[in-house]
């Protein structure tokens, strides 16, 4: 069993909880190429805060164009984040979004792991016969 | 073990607490609400748009709400002329309430 702290000691509150959810189930070496994958390419927080307070300056809905939803983004943009109210309302619940579009991401890592697991170690394993020809 | 065990229960017991308030679902839910209520045909209306408040009369987003409702209520060419983003809000807002609902589903079976 992994610990959450010692792979990915960024996380905090729910996404802590969730992610140490998942890393249950694995062995360090796993729980170390989960955290590599997931570390790249989650979404800070900070950053959708950050986006969505470029809201009250004419740019709004940039932290929905980066959390990938296209429209919600496009209606932002086009009508000054829902003449505020929107942007609003996102700056409260800016870490349930960035929460919302992590664990969607692990998920992902985790089914790329579960496919791409065999491949890696049969590669690894040839690596190392080769090293012990040479 | 027995430490993780209770650090396990400490973080669901958070977790829960967060999960019990779907915030953006609450809100699209009002919103959808609100805008059913409107009266797109009175001149005067009240506004909650904080620059009205603020005295400017112009914003990009005016007239979204009451395009909205003249598209809920089958009026698409003054739905259009209002806003032009009103129906394809409908559509998107409608997604994101699909999204969010999945979401609160495979969050609170997890852990």
């Amino acid at each position: 069993m992994a610990n959450v702290l010692k792979h990915l000691p960024e996380l905090e509150g729910m996404e802590l909880g969730y992610i140490q959810g998942i890393l249950k189930n694995m062995d360090d070496e796993q729980a170390n190429l989960f955290a590599q994958v997931y570390r790249a390419r989650r979404k800070d927080s900070q950053m959708v805060l950050i986006l969505a307070l470029l809201g009250f300056f004419g740019f709004a809905g940039l932290h929905r164009f980066i959390l990938g939803q296209i429209g919600l983004g496009i209606l932002y943009f086009f009508t000054v984040g829902l003449c505020f109210i929107g942007t609003i309302v996102d700056l409260v619940n800016y870490k349930s979004l960035a929460y919302e579009y992590n664990i969607k991401v692990a998920h992902e890592t985790l089914s790329v792991m579960s496919n791409g697991m065999g491949q890696t170690f049969s590669q690894e394993k040839e690596q190392n016969d080769k090293n012990d020809e040479a | 073990m027995a430490s993780f065990s209770y650090f396990d229960f400490q973080m669901k017991s958070k977790v829960n607490h967060f999960r019990r308030f779907p915030t953006e679902l609450l809100f699209w839910c009002l919103a959808i609400v609100a805008i059913l209520m409107i009266d797109p045909h009175s001149q005067t209306h009240f506004s909650i748009c904080p620059l009205d408040i603020l005295g400017i009369d112009w914003c990009p987003g005016c007239g979204l709400g009451r395009s909205m409702k003249l598209f809920a209520t089958g009026e698409f060419l003054a739905s259009f002329e209002m806003h032009p983003l009103g129906g394809i809000a409908w559509l998107i807002i409608a997604f994101r309430i699909s999204e969010l609902v999945k979401l609160l589903k495979t969050t609170s079976n997890y852990g």
